[in-house]
């Protein structure tokens, strides 16, 4: 979304600006006289002709329409996601921020209950607000992997600690260690 | 985007800084101001701001998705049985444009120009790289220390990577010329990453942060820093025990 958003803002603005250049050109060409036939640098009469003759109901009128709302609806979910995503822990003092990325929080995390001995794989999934940890094991992991990952969050400074909820489930043979 | 802020440099120099590792002081409580202040200032300096870019796209997308709807609206019927049979540029609109030709070309040409400048400045802005500022030192008697932005926030890099567990820091200044900041990025161990984080945190402001601030001159010189993880140790050892 941040790398969609950084390619769509300057195309965007461009096209714009564009709109804006040829609306003055073609107004000031009509008022200076200059443009005799369809239009200066666009065809603008022909558009005009075609804009009297089409009624509201023909199809083309909605197809446009249904155009603009996915168009709009998407640059709203573009503009609206965009968003960082970072985990922010608590500083020290107030001329220093300390942030890190919610990767960093979930490989932390998942170091360590991998380091649990009756664990075999684990997956974790972090944010600022939530922390997911799915395992698999040998016997009745949940409470050694519960431990493991509560012990990362209470000794990393996070500004504000996310919720903790582990799934587990029995060892199976083809088992394959998890991602980060 | 930071913008530039125009309060004064003197009072903002004069006022203390904590920089004793003591906890953040609580939100509503009397704080001063410099320290909020550099708090600000601070939060801008995380990551470059694209408040602009997703204002403008929700803009754009609002405006786009209600004349869609309108449409639809308008094309069923729901403003007038008649509206629909009417062609899309309306005689009448036609009649009174005719009739107002002179207002009307005018505030085309001003819509137009608007919209020109508006989508340059944009533009401009978001293909713009962000800017380092240098730090000006200014002793007020005629004579001004210009320090290198790249120097200035190396100091900070260097100091961080002499942190234990440190492993490599990286570090550039971001905002204005009257606000300058640090933005560093620290990676740190791994394998002792969440024990260090914050013993690491609490000497990077104690120790060199304390030290950066008062070599150049800016107690109220604000960091970001974003920490990361370094595997490097973990590649060495044995990927099968």
């Amino acid at each position: 979304m941040r790398v969609l958003l950084r390619v769509l803002a300057p195309l965007v603005s461009l096209a714009v600006a564009a709109l804006g250049a040829l609306l003055v050109v073609e107004v000031v060409a009509v008022w200076a006289g200059w443009g005799s036939g369809a239009g200066l640098l666009v065809p603008w009469r022909d558009w005009r002709t075609s804009l009297e003759t089409t009624l509201w109901t023909s199809p083309v009128v909605l197809w446009t329409a249904v155009a603009a709302i996915v168009a709009g609806a998407l640059l709203l979910v573009i503009g609206l996601l965009a968003r960082r995503h970072d985990v922010p822990l608590t500083s020290p003092s107030p001329g220093m921020t300390v942030a890190t990325a919610p990767r960093v929080l979930a490989r932390l995390v998942g170091s360590r209950v991998r380091a649990a001995d009756p664990v075999t794989a684990a997956t974790v999934t972090a944010s600022s607000r939530s922390v997911v940890v799915r395992a698999r094991g040998r016997g009745d992991i949940d409470a050694e992997v519960r431990t493991a990952a509560s012990g990362v969050l209470d000794a990393l400074p996070l500004a504000r600690r996310p919720r903790l909820t582990v799934r587990t489930a029995p060892d199976q043979p083809t088992s394959r260690q998890g991602v980060h | 985007m930071a913008t530039p802020d125009t309060r004064s440099d003197d009072a903002a120099r004069t006022v203390e800084v904590d920089t004793g590792g003591g906890p953040p002081p609580p939100a509503g409580s009397t704080a001063p101001t410099g320290s909020r202040r550099a708090a600000k200032i601070a939060r801008r300096a995380r990551h470059r701001s694209a408040r602009g870019a997703r204002t403008g796209l929700v803009l754009l997308g609002a405006v786009l998705l209600a004349a869609g709807v309108l449409t639809v609206l308008l094309v069923n019927g729901v403003f007038g049985e008649n509206r629909p049979l009417r062609p899309l540029f309306d005689p009448l609109i036609a009649q009174f444009l005719t009739a107002q030709d002179t207002p009307a070309r005018i505030v085309a040409i001003v819509a137009g120009v608007l919209l020109f400048v508006l989508g340059l400045v944009f533009a401009v802005r978001a293909v713009r790289p962000e800017p380092r500022p240098d730090v000006v030192l200014d002793d007020g008697a005629g004579t001004r220390i210009r320090i290198d932005a790249g120097a200035a926030a190396e100091a900070v890099a260097d100091g961080a990577e002499g942190l234990p567990g440190v492993t490599r820091a990286r570090a550039r200044m971001v905002g204005s010329n009257a606000a300058p900041a640090v933005r560093a990025t620290v990676w740190i161990d791994e394998d002792a990453a969440d024990t260090t984080v914050a013993e690491t945190c609490r000497r990077l402001d104690a120790e060199v942060l304390a030290q950066v601030r008062d070599s150049l001159g800016l107690p109220d010189l604000a960091v970001a820093v974003r920490l990361e993880l370094d595997s490097v140790r973990r590649d060495r050892a044995p990927r099968v025990a």
